[in-house]
């Protein structure tokens, strides 16, 4: 991260709309190899009352990123470095007790696969009350059941099968029941991890109008982390595009869509089928993602890079402004004294 | 004759509160039950018939006369044709009627294994409790240490258990805690005293007493019952702690407990109401083929603290050459044991709200 | 470009490395790379086998490691580990001239002092004989002539000493030791008997009928390991085929043979094999067979899933479409992929057998009496516990390691074979 990125991100945070800001996020994992960067000083603000696509290959660490902005990251991994500012406190420093009553109440997170995020041996009733209940020691358990109840019929699931058990729900329904886990206490920010991945087209569409409404009605801020750019493309307002561990171009959507500024990111819209190309014209992106272990010097994304110059080997970028609000971290866009020698 | 009383109980209240669902899974359960004891008992009779031994000589020893030789053959009806004498052996395991005892007062063995039965659930039972509850506290307790000390103790805990003869922890305890320091009674199930006072109706100690309001007696069997309990419990408690561990640790993986903890849900009721009673269901799926090692630890429990319970019958029945006794009691384990997996699956079908029936 | 796994770890590349790599090596460099592969506790396999080998050698020449025959009387009944027996032994006092009885060749008559009504007064008397027909034997000159002096208690036979009324004193070592303390100026001599056989002591003390525990231990190996591996071998050699066979043909002759060794299964082992002994008599060989009954659906059962799955497989598709006859696509196809999952389990079988065998013969069926087996020591040293703590400690022990030594190499190997499994 370079100086100016973070004068940058500063006076975005000092506009006052950012709800969440990441500042310099590291996490590592240690393995066997050694330790491996999943998350590699990524600074991310988001606003509130957005809708922010979360994008990248499989291993690229978004979904590290998610559970690191939960403070989840359980061993072998651990954050190594940087802030978590929400609501005007680094979650960096507060307690695990501290944490716990922020999770579930204040930070939502809805999981990939809704048929194994419930307890099978609990109603779903009880998932809803033992999440209120805990953070709200006072709400008798009958209001508690009344809130459960008005959530569920929000949500579009009768309420009488509220005492049913989760392997009763389809997919679907499901997912619905996650969400209305991570609104029964109206947090204020909910991360969905990969969360229409499980569910067939036409439920994944219906749960996207389902999370446009909730966001109007709920006043949310939800962080959608997928591989799918057409979920992204559906439903967000700004997109952030990861490679490798860091952050790779920040933009809103039709300025990462359309005006495309990295490679990689060129090179992800191009990989996405298309009904009005005919198959053949389908690009495949050349070489593999990294292995986070021997990730190469200089732009990690070099090594596959179609637009690829001496200095992108020797020294890494920075993710920059391009045009206001549209960052990409890559040399094309950036000055440097073209041999790259310093 | 009390019989198998605790499971029938409890299926017996499953049955009365339980949906009309859930009634008629215990009915079909029951029906395929029974396949089971048959096969069992026709084990037990083939294989004891199809040993090449000859029943006859190792009743009656070698010395026997040719004329009381005959006498007994021809009273066991082992002259008949083996099918025949099968469903004979069938009929009387319906009817329960099992035969005369060949040695003593010659007693009906229903009688006799009717009191004898009792005093090995009050062994077995306290037992799988021991072994259960220590089973569950600890493997989650080595669950959430996983890799740490508490871990690698209990592991080791639980290997050496299992490899320990359950005969010699019954001794080891017995010196120790009889001979040595004096604070158990050295074998048995009751003082001579108290058994005088103490009316017998279920043969069940603890409720006897308890019915009459026979304090002393009550203690005086819950302090028998320390020792035996014990050895048997800890064999088995290797066992459970094993499994609780492997299961937790499963479970403690699982999505629902991250999203549990995502939803600030408490360390202590993630690990216990979310891992735990996930955990449990195969525990229990497996209890069923640890009845096997709880009958078989009995037989030697029994022997080692003098338990007038069915593996000392077996055992002193065996030694007295009383063949029909020896088939009876083993026929008597096999629906026991029967019934006791009917009872697992039942409780099974309670716990898991996945099981359909 | 589109992924549809889910691939969250970071470094997917590392476990795919050894699960490749342990494809294709050999069972040595299995054992030896496995704790650099996925930290298998591969010390647990080297500890347990050395355990096995070291009981294996004991089982093989016990002859070797048994100081005495375990069948013969070698010493007094319940010495405890340790203790020298007791014996006859001569007192002196410090500053005397004698070392022992051979030294009392004087013509007068040695006074030595003696308790009434003890054998100590008969035991200087043989011993005096003894050298006195020795000496006379090798042609020599001198007699002993002992004059025994008969007091009432130890005090005053060894008063009588320290006044120098009497020359030395015969006692036995346990009375001495006890008084010992009283009498500074006193010594013990040794026995008064030359004939040494029971001065010796004895690692683990003897039993009931004067038999060396600790050879007793060392012979039992022998039957221990005989009883687990011949059983678990006889079950291997009836279970394996007839899961084979049943996993093959499928239909209904698997779905009786499966309802019959789910039974057997069922079934609390030691119970029936308590049933087969009872009727085939007590021999080693009905033992073994009893126990090999109990086993034979573990076998049984592995093999017939194993089988049920390679069925399956494409190989043996293909064999079957170029029509390969039943048994060969049985024998060299299937078997061999069925092996080393069967392999694992017969160590853990042989510790199992092991065990079920020292509780048959603890209930005093299946071995005849006074055959060295620990579970008959412990069996017969029970009644003892009062008075006798080792008879029940030690055989316990010896149990216990073997089967632990089994059990351990089993799950070692079982950790080796199936890494998957190496947290359960």
């Amino acid at each position: 991260m370079t100086q100016d990125a973070i004068a940058a991100d500063r006076s975005s945070v000092a506009t006052g709309d950012v709800l969440y800001s990441i500042r310099d996020l590291s996490v590592e994992y240690g393995t066997r190899a050694g330790e491996v960067a999943a998350v590699d000083r990524v600074s991310l603000d988001i606003r509130k009352g957005e809708i922010l696509g979360l994008v990248g290959e499989s291993g690229c660490g978004k979904s590290t990123l998610g559970k690191a902005m939960m403070r989840m990251i359980s061993p072998p991994g651990r954050i190594t470095q940087g802030e978590l500012w929400f609501a005007g406190e680094d979650l960096m420093t507060v307690s695990e007790a501290q944490m716990r009553e922020i999770r579930g109440a204040r930070l939502g997170m809805v999981f990939q696969d809704p048929m194994t995020s419930l307890n099978p041996l609990s109603k779903i009733v009880d998932h809803l009350t033992e999440t209120i209940t805990t953070h709200e020691p006072s709400v008798s358990e009958a209001a508690a059941r009344d809130r459960a109840e008005q959530l569920i019929g929000r949500l579009g699931l009768r309420v009488e099968r509220i005492d049913d058990y989760p392997h009763q729900f389809s997919g679907g329904m499901r997912q619905r029941i996650m969400i209305a886990l991570a609104l029964a206490l109206r947090a204020d920010l909910v991360i969905a991890d990969e969360p229409t991945t499980a569910l067939d087209v036409i439920v994944e569409a219906q749960f996207l109008d389902l999370l446009r409404e909730l966001r109007a009605e709920f006043d949310l801020t939800i962080i959608m982390i997928t591989h799918n750019i057409g979920v992204v493309a559906e439903v967000a307002d700004r997109v952030a595009v990861m490679y490798a561990g860091r952050m790779a171009e920040l933009g809103s959507v039709d300025e990462v869509f359309l005006d495309t500024k990295h490679p990689y990111g060129q090179g992800l819209l191009r990989a996405v089928p298309n009904i009005e190309l005919d198959g053949s014209d389908l690009y495949q992106m050349e070489g593999a993602p990294p292995n986070l272990l021997h990730t190469p010097s200089g732009c990690p994304f070099h090594p596959r890079c179609p637009h690829v110059m001496p200095i992108c080997s020797e020294r890494e970028p920075a993710f920059a402004e391009v045009t206001p609000g549209h960052r990409a971290s890559c040399w094309l866009f950036q000055e440097h004294d073209g041999e790259g020698e310093r | 004759m009390v019989f198998g009383v605790p499971a029938a109980l409890a299926l017996l209240w499953v049955f009365i509160r339980g949906s009309e669902a859930l009634r008629r899974y215990i009915l079909t359960r029951i029906a395929l039950t029974l396949p089971m004891v048959l096969i069992l008992v026709s084990v037990v009779f083939f294989v004891l018939r199809v040993m090449p031994g000859d029943v006859v000589s190792s009743t009656l020893g070698p010395k026997a006369s040719e004329e009381v030789r005959e006498n007994i053959i021809e009273s066991l009806g082992l002259d008949d044709p083996l099918i025949v004498q099968y469903f004979k052996f069938l009929g009387d395991v319906v009817t329960l009627d099992l035969g005369d005892s060949f040695i003593g007062a010659r007693r009906p063995i229903v009688d006799e294994l009717g009191e004898r039965l009792p005093a090995t659930l009050e062994l077995i039972i306290p037992a799988a409790i021991v072994a259960l509850g220590t089973g569950l506290l600890f493997g989650t307790f080595a669950a959430v240490r996983r890799k740490r000390t508490a871990d690698y103790g209990l592991r080791l805990y639980s290997v050496i258990v299992y490899s320990m003869p359950i005969f010699w922890l019954g001794l080891l305890l017995r010196l120790v805690f009889s001979v040595w320091l004096g604070w158990t009674p050295i074998a048995g199930r009751i003082d001579v005293v108290a058994n005088t006072t103490l009316e017998r109706t279920t043969n069940l100690l603890t409720v006897d007493s308890i019915i009459s309001g026979n304090w002393s007696a009550l203690l005086s069997v819950l302090h028998h019952m320390i020792l035996p309990t014990l050895t048997l419990g800890l064999v088995l408690s290797g066992v459970f702690i094993r499994l609780t561990r492997i299961n937790v640790i499963e479970t403690l993986q699982e999505d629902y407990v991250i999203s549990a903890r995502a939803r600030g849900i408490r360390e202590r009721v993630v690990t216990y109401s979310y891992a735990l009673k996930n955990a449990m269901i195969p525990v229990v799926t497996v209890i069923g083929l640890q009845v096997a090692i709880l009958l078989a630890g009995a037989v030697l429990t029994e022997t080692v603290f003098n338990w007038p319970g069915m593996g000392r019958y077996l055992i002193q029945r065996i030694s007295a050459r009383d063949f029909q006794a020896v088939q009876s009691t083993v026929a008597v384990f096999a629906m026991f044991v029967a019934l006791i997996s009917l009872a697992v699956d039942v409780i099974y079908s309670v716990l898991d709200p996945r099981v359909k029936y | 470009m589109t992924d549809h796994e889910n691939l969250e770890t970071p470094a997917p590349a590392q476990v795919a490395d050894w699960e490749l790599e342990l494809q294709k090596v050999g069972f040595v460099r299995r054992v030896l790379r496995a704790r650099k592969w996925y930290r298998a506790d591969w010390w647990f396999v080297v500890i347990s086998s050395l355990m096995v080998v070291g009981f294996l050698i004991i089982a093989i020449w016990p002859q070797w490691f048994a100081p005495h025959d375990p069948l013969e009387q070698v010493g007094p009944r319940l010495l405890s580990p340790g203790e020298l027996p007791e014996s006859e032994v001569l007192i002196l006092p410090e500053d005397s001239p004698f070392g022992g009885i051979a030294d009392f060749t004087r013509d007068e008559r040695i006074p030595v002092a003696v308790m009434l009504d003890t054998p100590s007064s008969e035991a200087a008397r043989d011993e005096a004989e003894r050298v006195t027909d020795e000496i006379a034997a090798s042609g020599g000159e001198g007699r002993i002539r002992l004059q025994i002096m008969r007091f009432e208690s130890i005090e005053e036979t060894l008063d009588a000493v320290v006044s120098g009324e009497a020359t030395a004193a015969v006692a036995s070592s346990k009375t001495f030791a006890a008084a010992a303390a009283g009498y500074p100026t006193l010594r013990n001599a040794g026995g008064v008997s030359s004939e040494a056989q029971d001065t010796t002591s004895f690692i683990l003390g003897t039993n009931q009928v004067g038999q060396d525990v600790l050879s007793r231990l060392i012979w039992g190996a022998r039957i221990a390991i005989i009883i687990g591996f011949s059983a678990a071998i006889a079950s291997f050699v009836l279970g394996v085929p007839l899961g084979l066979i049943a996993g093959f043909a499928g239909g209904k002759l698997d779905r009786l043979m499966t309802l019959v060794m789910d039974s057997i299964y069922a079934f609390p082992g030691l119970i029936l094999a308590i049933a087969i002994t009872a009727v085939l008599g007590p021999s080693i060989v009905n033992i073994i067979v009893a126990i090999a009954v109990l086993y034979i659906p573990t076998y049984y059962r592995i093999v017939r899933g194993q089988t049920l799955s390679a069925k399956e497989e494409l190989y043996v598709e293909a064999a079957k479409s170029l029509g390969a006859r039943s048994r060969v696509i049985l024998g060299r196809y299937i078997f061999p992929n069925v092996i080393p999952s069967v392999a694992v389990i017969f160590s853990v079988n042989v510790a199992d057998a092991i065990l079920t065998g020292a509780g048959l013969s603890f209930l005093g069926l299946g071995l005849p009496l006074d055959t060295p087996d620990w579970g008959i020591d412990l069996a017969r040293g029970q009644e003892f516990i009062r008075s006798a703590w080792w008879l029940i400690t030690f055989p316990g022990l010896a149990v216990m390691l073997i089967v632990l030594a089994f059990t351990m190499m089993g799950e070692g190997l079982v950790e080796i074979f199936n890494p998957k499994l190496r947290d359960r």
